[in-house]
Parts: structure tokens; C-alpha cells; sequence
């Protein structure tokens, strides 16, 4: 209930806050920057229903400054009222990091977020940029990047694990499907704390809705960590129009102290993983 | 003013922002039922990511001073909520409603911040949904 009551809060605190990002920021010319191809109406404000934008190769491009529409994707990537259906290690360690509150997630020592949830950090976009050959996503947070080739090359076999994995897209009609393996653990799935091992598959299948929506789902792999592979929540990215990423360097980390107190006091988990 | 009306009102979405950032665990750091409200001098600005903090010198009930640090979102978000780097000046005397940190220390996540020479809401948060 308490983590229901704290997700409504922040969706709705979070709303606000992107409301006033477009309304005041008119003098800020970093931050309000007319972007050349965007489709506009009347008035010559950006059109977030027109079509979705297609590249010279006809798929659709899903180029752009995105955010989560909500936290409740970094929250938990479950669709409500779901479990993932966890080994049972993977169950223990899980729930010690919810009794912990966190307190040892990787973002506490500047780490990332990982695949997928460093794009559901909703207060820090992320931006897509499709090019031939490639799509990059670059991450506002912590300055990070993360590459999906669409070159036709296969996942590596014998990969040197990567906190973001290896990624290749591939295009079925409208939808970008990015397969990801080669993960190096360390990374949460989500800030509830679910884990993965390096035996983690991703699939990821992006849809841009039209010009202002894009939308996600993510099939989860994990045969070491869950009993059966698991679906993610649909989850829904909105675009920020005619802006700019920020730079967001983790250059003044006073929380770690903070933190490192409450560990203290935290039960040790008996996986030997933190 | 309609200016200073609308940054007045967008910052009072940035008190969240220091929870919806995910850089850490709330929970872990601040504890939502040690309310604190102080009021003092503020004497550091700290415009860094992945927060920003600010400082303020207090003159505590005994008549001693101490020096309070105080949490909000990162540069970011409070640039794309209005505020610029210089909004909240050295010098500003300033009322705090805050979490305070687990640690006992005197650090906490601002709520809302008032100027006191005007009385104007410089960054409010409202307790609406709170636990």
C-alpha cells in the first residue's frame, strides 16, 4: 500500500513537473531549442499526435528526446499486481533488497541503471538516435550510452560480460525488436531489485505510437535467476519536444554516507550477493 | 511576474524530484515521518548533480548555531522546472520543511523552502500522497 501511495505521488508530482518543463523554459534556449522536422500545428506548436515518422528506409524512426511516463516501471518493472517468478535465491535476495530499501542499489555508488530500466528513470530522459547500421541511445543519466546494431551482425557467442550487454535490432513491420545477452551482473532490473545472472536474455520490441508516443515490452530470460522467462509491464515513453539532453555527470555524491550508516544497521543477505 | 508566478509554481514540483530520480533509495536515506523545519542563512549552494544541496547556518533553541544541509533534485530538473542556479542566492534567509536524514546527522530532503523576506514559496512540495 505504502508503495502504491508513493508511486501515485510521484506520477503525479512528476506530471507536473514536465508541464512546467514545456511551459516556463521559453528563455532557456538550450533547453528550448526548435528541433528541424518536427511536425508542428497551427500556432507552431509541436504536434506529439501527428504520424509516427518514418526514416529514408521506410521503418519507422524512433529518433528523439523520450521519458517515462511514470516511475512505476523503475519502481517495478511487473505489471501490477504480478510476481516474477523467481528461483528461490533470486527470491531471497529480492526480498532483502526491498526490506533494505534500496540502499545498496548500483545508482548509490554512481553505477547506472541497466537494461532496461535506465530508460523508466522518468525525471531523466533518454535520447534515440537512429542511424544506418545502428541505433544509439544516449542516457541524460550519469552521462551513459548504449549501442544496438541493426547491421545484420549476430549477438556475440563467448561475450565479456557488459553492465549494458550486447545489443541487435531488427525490424518486424512497425516494431524495433532489440535482442540483448552478454550481461555482466551487478545491475537491478528495476529499483524493487530484481536480479539477473550473466545468463540474462532481453527482447525488447519498441513501437512508436505516432509522433509523441512510443511504447515498450520486454520478454525477461533469466533460467538461472526465474523458473520461466516473464514479461515486463507495457510501458509507455512520452517525447520531449524541441529541447536537449542535459549533462548529469555524478560529480557530488554526498548520499553515499548517508547510505553507508543505514547499512549498518541492514541484516546482511545470506546469498553472498549485496 | 507572470514569470516569477509560473517558476513559483513549477518549483513546487522539484521537491519530488529528489525521490524520483532513483540516483538513491529515499527510504534508505531519509525517513518520511522525522519532519523537520528550520529556519537560517543560506551559506553554501551546491549546483552539482546527481543533487543539489544547499546550506543553511541555523541558531538552534539553545542559542548555539549549526549548519544544515539540505537535498533537492539535480540541475536538470530544477533548470526544466524554471529555476536557474542563482534563484536561491548566498545571503537568502530561508525557512525548511524536510525529511530528515536516518543518520541523525543534520541533512535532509527539502519539502518546501520559503524566502522569508517575502514570504514567497521559492521550492514547495506538497504532502499530498505522502505515507
Amino acid at each position: 500500500m505504502r508503495i502504491l501511495q508513493l508511486t501515485a505521488w510521484r506520477a503525479g508530482m512528476l506530471s507536473v513537473a514536465f508541464v512546467c518543463a514545456t511551459a516556463g523554459t521559453a528563455a532557456a534556449q538550450w533547453l528550448s531549442v526548435p528541433v528541424p522536422g518536427t511536425p508542428r500545428t497551427a500556432d507552431g506548436k509541436p504536434n506529439l499526435t501527428a504520424p509516427t515518422p518514418h526514416a529514408a528506409d521506410g521503418k519507422p524512426d524512433l529518433s528523439g528526446i523520450w521519458h517515462a511516463d511514470t516511475m512505476r516501471y523503475n519502481d517495478n518493472l511487473l505489471p501490477r499486481g504480478t510476481q516474477a517468478p523467481m528461483l528461490p535465491w533470486a527470491a531471497e535476495l529480492y526480498k532483502h533488497r526491498v526490506d533494505t530499501r534500496g540502499y545498496d542499489r548500483p545508482m548509490t555508488r554512481c553505477m547506472p541503471h541497466g537494461v532496461p530500466d535506465a530508460m523508466t528513470v522518468a525525471g531523466l530522459p533518454f535520447k534515440i538516435l537512429q542511424i544506418p547500421g545502428e541505433t544509439v541511445v544516449l542516457f541524460e543519466e550519469f552521462h551513459k550510452y548504449r549501442q544496438i546494431h541493426t547491421d545484420g551482425r549476430q549477438l556475440p557467442v563467448d561475450p565479456d560480460p557488459a553492465w549494458y550487454g550486447y545489443s541487435i535490432g531488427r525490424w518486424e513491420g512497425e516494431t524495433f525488436v532489440v535482442d540483448t545477452a552478454g550481461f555482466k551482473e551487478g545491475s537491478w532490473l528495476d529499483n524493487s531489485g530484481h536480479p539477473h545472472t550473466e545468463a540474462l536474455h532481453l527482447t525488447e520490441r519498441f513501437r512508436r505510437i505516432n509522433y509523441g508516443r512510443m511504447d515498450l515490452e520486454v520478454d525477461v530470460n533469466d533460467p538461472k535467476a526465474y523458473s520461466r522467462p516473464w514479461k515486463s509491464d507495457t510501458l509507455h515513453f512520452l517525447l520531449s519536444p524541441d529541447t536537449e539532453l542535459l549533462e548529469h555527470l555524478c560529480e557530488n555524491n554526498r548520499d553515499l554516507d548517508h547510505l553507508r550508516d543505514f547499512s549498518q544497521q541492514a541484516a546482511p543477505s545470506t546469498t553472498g550477493k549485496p | 511576474m507572470r514569470t516569477r508566478l509560473a517558476i513559483l509554481v513549477c518549483v513546487a514540483s522539484i521537491a519530488v524530484s529528489g525521490r524520483a530520480l532513483a540516483h538513491h533509495s529515499f527510504a534508505a536515506e531519509f525517513d518520511e515521518t522525522k519532519p523537520v523545519k528550520v529556519t537560517g542563512t543560506v551559506t553554501k549552494l551546491e549546483w552539482t548533480n546527481p543533487h543539489i544541496w544547499f546550506f543553511i547556518d541555523v541558531k538552534e533553541p539553545n542559542g548555539t548555531m549549526s549548519n544544515w544541509g539540505f537535498e533537492m533534485g539535480g540541475p536538470g530538473q530544477l533548470l526544466r522546472a524554471g529555476w536557474k542556479r542563482d534563484t536561491m542566492k548566498i545571503g537568502d534567509v530561508v525557512t525548511v520543511e524536510a525529511r530528515r536524514a536516518r543518520d541523525g546527522t543534520n541533512h535532509a530532503n527539502a519539502q518546501t523552502v520559503v524566502l522569508v523576506s517575502t514570504g514567497q514559496r521559492l521550492f514547495a512540495g506538497s504532502s499530498q500522497g505522502q505515507p
